[in-house]
């Protein structure tokens, strides 16, 4: 196979081709390739002084920043693979992971280190991302040790935790291999180029960031990531749209929405530079495509894919999908992956059949850390309908996973966290709405002459669980309905909330 | 122009709005202007455009784009100063 074999050659690569373009843009920078360059050395560095070795686990706790990026890279560079969590993460949950996956290190800046607790420091060894004194010369120049460990294709290079039907988070393990398969294919399909300036919406942690870092990277192109508070205001993240000149912009679907209700995207022309607006992660609904498709000339593009697949499919919107009264298909495989759906028997589904969607090639998973590793075709658990032209449309899940504002939730482990509070006698919990007003909401059962209130059920929960798992509304309840085989209820449960 | 409100009377505007609208009434009197409002999911990126639409209508101040922080928002203690700042700005 031909290109680079490991994931951190693209950054390098750039570095060494066009040392003075900008590698980070935006609020967050400016910061040029030479100097991410210089202070991923700088920071692997220190993490070999740490200990940190090809084939270990480093945890990389920060809010979007170039130290985050340089720290991404360092780890790689080191051969080992980096683990990324939301900087609104609580600290149990980053031990959670750091247990999960036997981290060496966690890599993180000083406000968020001071929170580590002594019993978890004895197991991890604590870097700072900010760019060690006297290292480095800023402009990247001068001497210093270049480090890189070259790995093989099927080695991880990162492990994103998402959330688990067990109540424990689970490390989907992506490999150099698989994560520049993607990357290939999305330079390939955008003809991205190093005059683009790739918007950066989703969290480090949140598969979508990957598109966004690394075809830039694979291109010399700027990278802008939006700053973390800015989810917070619609009309800021209007403003970056502009002010920035993204040439490509990719977020899950109800970002677009809030920036078109409550920051009036669409009041205003298009940005001029915007071609290619990417959508994934949750149905884009249809009457909202068509005003976007009114609105701008870019490419809109949906893009497919769990994270344990990264993008397996792909559709552009086209006149004809806009007539129909249903989302915009997923589309067809790309990336090199071969995709399918699996009726109940174990068929191939053909046209106008309904089955799970099923995949496998060079973009899927190595397996969930510390599992068996994944052997044989990804059954992604969603269920499609086969379109005549062979191309599918998304139906929904098969199982207790939902999504709300994009964030992959498994019921059962918000469930579970509920289950965990000694006043809780029984918790069920569901996605209610729909669009903007999709929300997650607990039911909870509590015991007898138990007084726990709202507040105090979420002072719980937010030591467990990060902030979107934490139930948008909390309903209490005498008792949760059942049907006559005992059955919970949710049905009920969700109607009688609607009321 | 009306008298700029105290502090105390935005932040009891302001816990009321939240209880009603996010917490189902907060029968139990749980929230307080320290509660984090942020951390626990009270505050969703789409409840905060809900808060700062009422602010903008209730307060008539502006919310600056540079005011929507994670610290301003962090609980309505703070939430109160920054729109009692914002008032008194305007009023002088």
């Amino acid at each position: 196979m031909s290109g680079p074999a490991n994931l951190h050659e693209l950054m390098a690569e750039a570095a060494a081709r066009t040392p003075q373009a900008l590698a980070v843009a935006g609020p967050c920078g400016p910061v040029t390739y030479a100097e991410l360059d210089a202070r991923a050395d700088a920071l692997a560095g220190v993490m070999a002084g740490h200990g940190v070795r090809r084939g270990d686990r480093v945890l990389v706790w920060s809010p979007k920043s170039p130290d985050a990026l340089a720290a991404m890279q360092a780890v790689l560079r080191l051969g080992a693979a980096y683990v990324p969590i939301d900087p609104l993460s609580p600290v149990e949950r980053v031990a959670t992971i750091a247990r999960e996956c036997a981290a060496r290190a966690v890599c993180a800046p000083a406000d968020l280190l001071s929170r580590v607790p002594g019993a978890l420091r004895e197991l991890l060894a604590c870097v700072d991302t900010a760019p060690p004194e006297g290292t480095a010369p800023p402009d990247g120049a001068g001497p210093r040790e270049p480090v890189s460990v070259l790995v093989d294709r099927d080695e991880p290079a990162y492990i994103l935790f998402t959330s688990g039907s067990t109540g424990t988070p689970k490390g989907v393990t992506i490999s150099h291999g698989n994560a520049l398969a993607f990357v290939a294919w999305a330079v390939e399909e955008l003809s991205a180029g190093p005059g683009d300036r790739f918007a950066n919406h989703a969290s480090f942690s949140f598969d979508l960031s990957v598109l966004d870092i690394y075809a830039a990277f694979a291109v010399g192109a700027a990278v802008c990531p939006v700053p973390t508070e800015f989810a917070y205001a619609p009309a800021r993240l209007v403003e970056f749209l502009h002010q920035e000149h993204i040439t490509v912009w990719y977020s899950v679907p109800s970002v677009l929405l809030l920036m078109q209700r409550d920051g009036g995207l669409l009041d205003r022309p298009a940005p001029g530079s915007l071609r290619a607006l990417l959508f994934a992660g949750e149905p884009f609904p249809i009457h909202h495509v068509r005003r976007f498709a009114e609105w701008t000339d870019a490419r809109l593009l949906n893009l497919y894919g769990p994270t344990e697949t990264n993008v397996c499919t792909r559709h552009e919107a086209r006149p004809e999908d806009l007539e129909r009264d249903l989302p915009v298909p997923i589309g067809t495989a790309c990336g090199g992956d071969r995709v399918w759906a699996s009726t109940p028997d174990g068929r191939t589904a053909g046209p106008g059949e309904e089955g799970e969607l099923m995949v496998s090639g060079p973009t899927v998973f190595l397996g969930y850390w510390g599992r068996p590793p994944q052997d044989g075709p990804y059954a992604t658990g969603d269920r499609v309908r086969v379109r005549p032209d062979g191309s599918f449309d998304y139906l929904g899940r098969a199982d207790g996973q939902v999504k709300v504002r994009g964030h992959r939730i498994e019921l059962s482990e918000v469930t579970a966290a509920l289950h965990t509070h000694p006043e809780v006698a029984e918790a069920a919990v569901a996605a209610v709405g729909d669009g903007l007003d999709r929300r997650l909401a607990a039911f909870v059962a509590r015991t007898p002459a138990s007084v726990l209130g709202n507040i105090a059920l979420r002072r719980h929960l937010a030591q467990l669980l990060p902030p979107q798992m934490i139930p948008d509304d909390v309903r209490f309840v005498d008792e949760l309905p059942r049907n006559h085989r005992g059955k919970l209820d949710l049905a009920a449960l969700v109607s009688a909330h609607n009321t | 122009m009306t008298a700029t409100p105290e502090r105390e009377e935005i932040a009891t505007k302001l816990l009321a709005f939240i209880r009603e609208r996010f917490l189902s009434g907060d029968p139990q009197g749980e929230l307080t202007g320290e509660t984090p409002l942020l951390e626990l999911g009270i505050l969703n990126s789409l409840n905060t455009a809900t808060l700062i639409a009422y602010m903008v209508e209730e307060f008539e101040v502006k919310v600056p784009l540079h005011d929507v922080t994670p610290e301003a928002f962090k609980n309505v203690d703070n939430l109160s100063s920054m729109v009692h700042e914002r008032r008194r700005s305007a009023d002088a």
